[in-house]
């Protein structure tokens, strides 16, 4: 019973942590402006976690700098399993503008698998809503495979 | 025989009621109405009530990873340890006068002072055995509210005692069941003049004491990533979000016991009223009270906590310092001078 | 003939003055023999193991019995109405200090065997160590005033020597001088006090001084109690002589510390107690009540704050003993049987965990070479026995329930706040809020010593400190244990040792007739013979620790029963050698570097708000001596001042 509890529950409290991968800072608005009054995703359970210790989803915006690769690795491996990796905004996908320069290192499924990407520069606050959403049943399905 | 059925029945206590799965209940779904009433304030929709549920069940099937840097014992003991403390101080505040005499015997309001200390040294030690800077930084701010708390707590409990011990022998009360039954006999405390900045200054503390916005400079999520949860996951944040919860609920719930504990009599008379006479009265009016107790609670949460939440912006440390020695305490102690003199 | 003087040497008519000659012969003894380590440790153990069990001894025919010992060196008993001999007298409250004493000395030389085993002339150590002890045991049974000052100076000799023991430490020398020059002026103020007093009453004898001075009126009484009260002060380092304890406590070796702060610091107490309740009488004065409430409070709050300043682990601790000895000087000038039970127990708590609390300062030296907050860190993965015990210890001084230093403290609390509800001075009721306050600030400041000494990150001069040797290991549980019992039985603890001394404080006629016969307080003094007081131990709250922490464990045990069932240990660790990516620490995305948050300013919130009281006492504490002096002077002046005006 408890093991189903568990399961309902992972979908409905994903908690995001948000790294900053070199972007213009066009996303990062835009994935705040998804908790504010208009768009409340709080009421699906989404939360902002200050560590990635706490989080469920990485979201990550912006490029992959070549100085921030290290640092964006690092910080998803710290995040606890189950967890779901979301790219935000074209950059992380394909480089966007700033694609063949020689301080980006992305794209970011290079190195890490990604679960969602969310395409748009930047995306509308329904798309993210949208793709998290999609995270979300990823994540629960990642929960029920996982071996306890 | 008769030993097995009262350890029983004290594990009954413990475990159910007013223990681990009452604290748990409710103390969780006061979380819950209050995130609730946050977003409606703020005009959202807001989360369901049962989301602390979701977050709770939903860290328990997290991974926990320790960081190498920690110390693993106390890394997982301190939560345990917290919220152990915390169930067994909700057994110490009574539901009116439906208190189980066996723990009326056992601490009086100054120890339930320090009790309330233990779940900030457990968060405190845990925060701490991580090695993470964050959670150094965290725990210093923690320490520095519980220090802001403590003054007008201190003031609060006793001028109560001053104003409940006025007739017994000693000429003060510290003991809960004693304040309580002060209230049944001369009606709530928040009725007496002498009282009510007291009570204000109580409520005020509220939410400093539970570490809920503005106060909450200790788990600031954005600056320092939660200070001393920075390293936790999994089951062990999770029990430690419900320490949080639940010392909503006890600190609430010893704000209405404090001042509000008069609504007691009015219940009895209620079942009465009702034609209920004997066991069933027993059990009727404590069921109904632990209702009550727990819309009051409600509505406490409403008012101490949500309400400020909404309306207030994060303090630095030292302005929550500041705060409860100047105004908070200066309420306090106009509280305990008009008491003092008689009012 | 023979056989029957052996059978009179176990009356325990005799234990007093075997537990005081057992110290000075053992240091004798260590003079002689001492050049061998197995030798040395026999004495040492012997001294204080038997002296200790003497007194133990002592407890049925003082404590339960209510008897009194007054023993007369060299049969000399008084002829003529003059007490000329040297006289022991064991009352209640004398053999209460003397057992704080002997417990204090006995673990710390059990400690001290392998904590000392590192350093050159242990010999001497032991020496000057048996003769601290046998100063401070000496004082606190002494039947008369003179050779209190004596034991006194022997005791503050002994402890300037035992500060000074590592000289190569810097400061050592120099906290040996200043505790030196003001710890002359003390002695001193004593000496003269004691002349003044036997000018007026031609005797020295404490128990006829008492049927004498309280009839005396005049300026010379005054001056000499004053004199008598700032020199027992100097010994009990009450503000304004703290700064000397901090000196002291950081330069000695732990043990000693253990006994400068849990022995030393009581005689002081046992001696103000002594003056005020029994010499004098005089403790039914407002004016005194106020004096000793308002010293032991100003103590209380300076001093912890003081310790909140402070970067160095043993200095702090300094601190905090004087803060705590504030409680107890602020207890016991209540002048009530609650408050002087409170003030008694206190001080027996506060030599057990101040005690434990030196013990593991001096582990971490002995295993890191520094006591310094902002070098250390970590250590609980390495020192783990060292950890929990400290960790009994910081609850324990802190007032965290269910440990001892709960239990005096709340206490403490209900006797002051009876105290201004029963006068209706609303200033009693700031001292309980004060005593309230400083608790918690004492546990702030011992949450800062936890994160920067045993837990955040271990610094790499710290790597290779290990856990300390089973010696010192057992010394340090004897005290965690002992600090737990007394927290969990306050009642026994109070029945069966703080209310019995408590008592005799209101029973002074009872001292001086133990000391002569019967009905001789009387005889002397007529009318104004002091009464045997009423005594009412009554507390209003209710505090169980036993059946609380029934609960607690019930509670904690069935929590980790469903936690451990739903895989709750389940953890993910590093495994390898290397520290990998998911297991290091969170920096925002940095690889893991050294970052300890070290003690010197964590409490910024705090001190933010206090800057100018802080800076105030950090110009104030100059660490001169001529400073010191002049406000040992200056305190001396202001308390003759007082004196003359109000009393």
């Amino acid at each position: 019973m408890f093991k189903k509890l568990i399961e309902e529950s992972t979908g409905k409290s994903p908690w995001l942590f948000h790294i900053n991968a070199g972007s213009c800072n066009g996303c990062d608005i835009e994935l705040v402006s998804v908790l504010t009054p208009r768009y409340d995703a709080e009421r699906l359970g989404f939360k902002l976690a200050g560590s990635p210790r706490h989080a469920d989803i990485v979201v990550v915006t912006g490029p992959i700098t070549a100085q921030s690769l290290p640092r964006v690795l690092r910080s998803i491996e710290q995040v606890p399993d189950p967890k779901c990796i979301v790219t935000m905004g074209s950059c992380p996908q394909s480089g966007n503008v700033f694609r063949g320069s020689y301080s980006v290192a992305g794209p970011l499924s290079k190195y890490v698998h990604v679960d969602v990407d969310v395409a748009g520069c930047t995306p509308k606050p329904e798309a993210v809503i949208d793709g998290l959403h999609l995270a979300t049943q990823i994540l629960q399905q990642k929960r029920k495979e996982m071996k306890k | 025989m008769e030993l097995i059925l009262s350890a029983l029945k004290s594990l009954a206590y413990v475990l159910i009621f007013p223990g681990f799965l009452f604290c748990f209940l409710s103390g969780m779904l006061l979380c819950g109405i209050d995130r609730k009433l946050v977003a409606r304030m703020q005009k959202r929709v807001g989360p369901p009530i049962l989301q602390p549920f979701y977050d709770f069940f939903k860290l328990c099937g997290k991974e926990t990873i320790v960081p190498a840097a920690a110390n693993k014992v106390m890394f997982l003991m301190a939560p345990l340890l917290g919220l152990a403390s915390l169930v067994v101080l909700q057994l110490f505040i009574p539901v009116f006068q439906y208190q189980i005499p066996a723990f009326a015997q056992v601490a009086d309001v100054i120890v339930i002072l320090y009790l309330l200390l233990i779940p900030a040294v457990s968060i405190i030690l845990g925060g701490a055995s991580t090695g993470s800077p964050y959670a150094g930084v965290g725990l210093s701010r923690e320490m520095v509210t519980v220090l802001a708390c403590e003054l007008p707590l201190v003031l609060v409990l006793l001028s109560v005692g001053k104003v409940v011990g006025a007739e017994s022998d000693g000429g003060i009360c510290f003991s809960m069941t004693g304040i309580v039954n002060y209230q049944l006999a001369h009606g709530s405390l928040i009725t007496h003049a002498g009282l009510i900045p007291a009570a204000i200054a109580f409520l005020l503390v509220i939410p400093g004491e539970t570490g809920n916005h503005p106060f909450d400079a200790a788990e600031a999520e954005t600056e320092i990533c939660e200070g001393m949860l920075a390293e936790y996951s999994g089951a062990p944040l999770g029990v430690f979000k419900l320490n949080h919860a639940i010392k909503m609920l006890t600190m609430t719930s010893l704000f209405v016991m404090l001042f509000f504990g008069g609504i007691g009599s009015g219940l009895e008379s209620l079942v009465a009223l009702v034609g209920l006479t004997g066991t069933a009265a027993r059990v009727v009016g404590m069921l109904l009270a632990v209702l009550v107790l727990f819309l009051l609670c409600v509505i406490v949460t409403a008012v101490g906590i949500s309400f400020v939440h909404a309306v207030t912006a994060r303090l630095k440390i030292e302005q929550i310092f500041k705060y409860y020695w100047t105004v908070v305490s200066g309420l306090a102690l106009l509280s305990l001078v008009l008491v003092w003199y008689g009012l | 003939m023979k056989y029957i003087d052996l059978l009179n040497f176990l009356n325990p008519q005799h234990f007093p003055i075997f537990a005081i000659m057992l110290y000075f012969l053992g240091a004798f003894f260590i003079v002689l023999f001492g050049k061998n380590r197995i030798a040395r440790n026999c004495i040492a153990f012997l001294a204080t193991g038997l002296s200790l069990t003497l007194l133990i001894l002592l407890v049925k025919p003082i404590f339960l019995d209510g008897g009194i010992i007054a023993y007369w060196m060299g049969g000399r008993i008084p002829a003529g109405g003059y007490a000329i001999g040297i006289a022991l007298e064991v009352d209640a409250l004398g053999l209460f200090f003397g057992l704080l004493v002997a417990t204090a000395v006995f673990v710390s030389c059990l400690y001290s065997f392998s904590y000392m085993s590192e350093d050159d002339n242990e010999p001497q150590y032991y020496t000057l160590f048996l003769m601290l002890a046998g100063g401070v045991l000496g004082m606190v049974f002494s039947g008369d005033l003179f050779n209190m000052f004596i034991m006194v100076e022997i005791l503050t000799f002994a402890a300037v020597a035992l500060t000074a023991f590592r000289n190569r430490v810097t400061g050592a020398l120099e906290a040996a001088f200043k505790y030196l020059v003001v710890g002359c002026i003390g002695s001193t103020c004593i000496l003269a006090g004691t002349i003044l007093l036997y000018q007026q009453a031609h005797t020295l004898n404490l128990a006829q001084l008492a049927t004498i001075i309280p009839n005396c009126h005049g300026t010379n009484v005054t001056v000499a109690f004053v004199l008598l009260f700032i020199g027992f002060c100097t010994k009990a380092f009450i503000v304004p002589f703290h700064p000397l304890a901090a000196d002291a406590h950081g330069a000695a070796p732990a043990p000693v510390s253990v006994l400068i702060s849990g022995v030393l610091t009581k005689s002081g107490i046992y001696g103000i107690i002594r003056l005020t309740f029994f010499l004098f009488q005089m403790m039914n004065l407002g004016a005194v009540q106020f004096w000793l409430v308002f010293l032991g409070s100003v103590s209380m709050f300076v001093c912890v704050t003081m310790a909140l300043a402070q970067h160095d682990f043993k200095r702090l601790l300094a601190f905090h003993s004087i803060s705590q000895i504030g409680y107890v000087l602020t207890a016991v000038g209540l002048a009530t049987a609650l408050g002087a039970s409170a003030g008694l127990y206190h001080a027996m708590n506060h030599t057990l965990f101040k005690g434990l609390l030196f013990l593991c300062a001096g582990a971490v030296l002995h295993e890191t070479g520094t006591t310094d907050l902002g070098k250390l860190g970590g250590l609980s993965k390495k020192m783990p026995w060292t950890t929990v015990l400290f960790l009994i210890g910081a609850a324990s001084i802190s007032g965290i329930p269910p440990f001892n230093g709960f239990a005096s403290k709340w206490l403490i609390y209900q006797a002051t706040y009876e105290k201004a509800v029963e006068t209706g001075n609303i200033g009693f009721a700031f001292v309980t809020i004060v005593a309230l306050v400083t608790s918690t600030l004492t546990l702030a400041s011992f949450v800062k010593v936890t994160q920067s000494v045993f837990f955040g990150q271990l610094p790499k001069e710290c790597e290779n400190a290990k856990e300390v040797s089973w010696g010192m290991r057992l010394a340090m549980s004897i005290l965690a244990i002992l600090c737990t019992l007394t927290g969990l039985f306050p009642n026994a603890v109070q029945k069966f040792l703080t209310q019995p001394a408590a008592r005799t404080m209101y029973n002074v006629s009872q001292y001086i007739d133990g000391m002569f016969q019967k009905g001789y307080a009387v005889q002397e003094m007529g009318m104004s013979a002091p009464e045997a007081a009423a005594v009412r131990f009554e507390t209003v709250g209710v505090w169980n620790p036993g059946n609380w922490l029934i609960l607690l464990l019930i509670a904690l045990l069935s929590i980790c029963i469903v936690a451990v069932a739903s895989k709750y240990d389940a953890v993910r660790q590093n495994k390898s050698e290397k520290v990998e990516a998911k297991y290091s620490l969170f920096y925002g995305g940095e690889p893991t570097e050294f970052s300890q948050v070290g003690g010197g300013d964590l409490f910024w919130g705090f001190k933010h708000n206090w800057r100018h009281y802080f800076s105030f006492m950090h110009d104030l504490h100059s660490g001169i001596v001529n400073d010191y002096s002049l406000w040992a002077v200056v305190a001396l002046a202001l308390a003759m001042v007082y004196a003359l005006i109000v009393l």
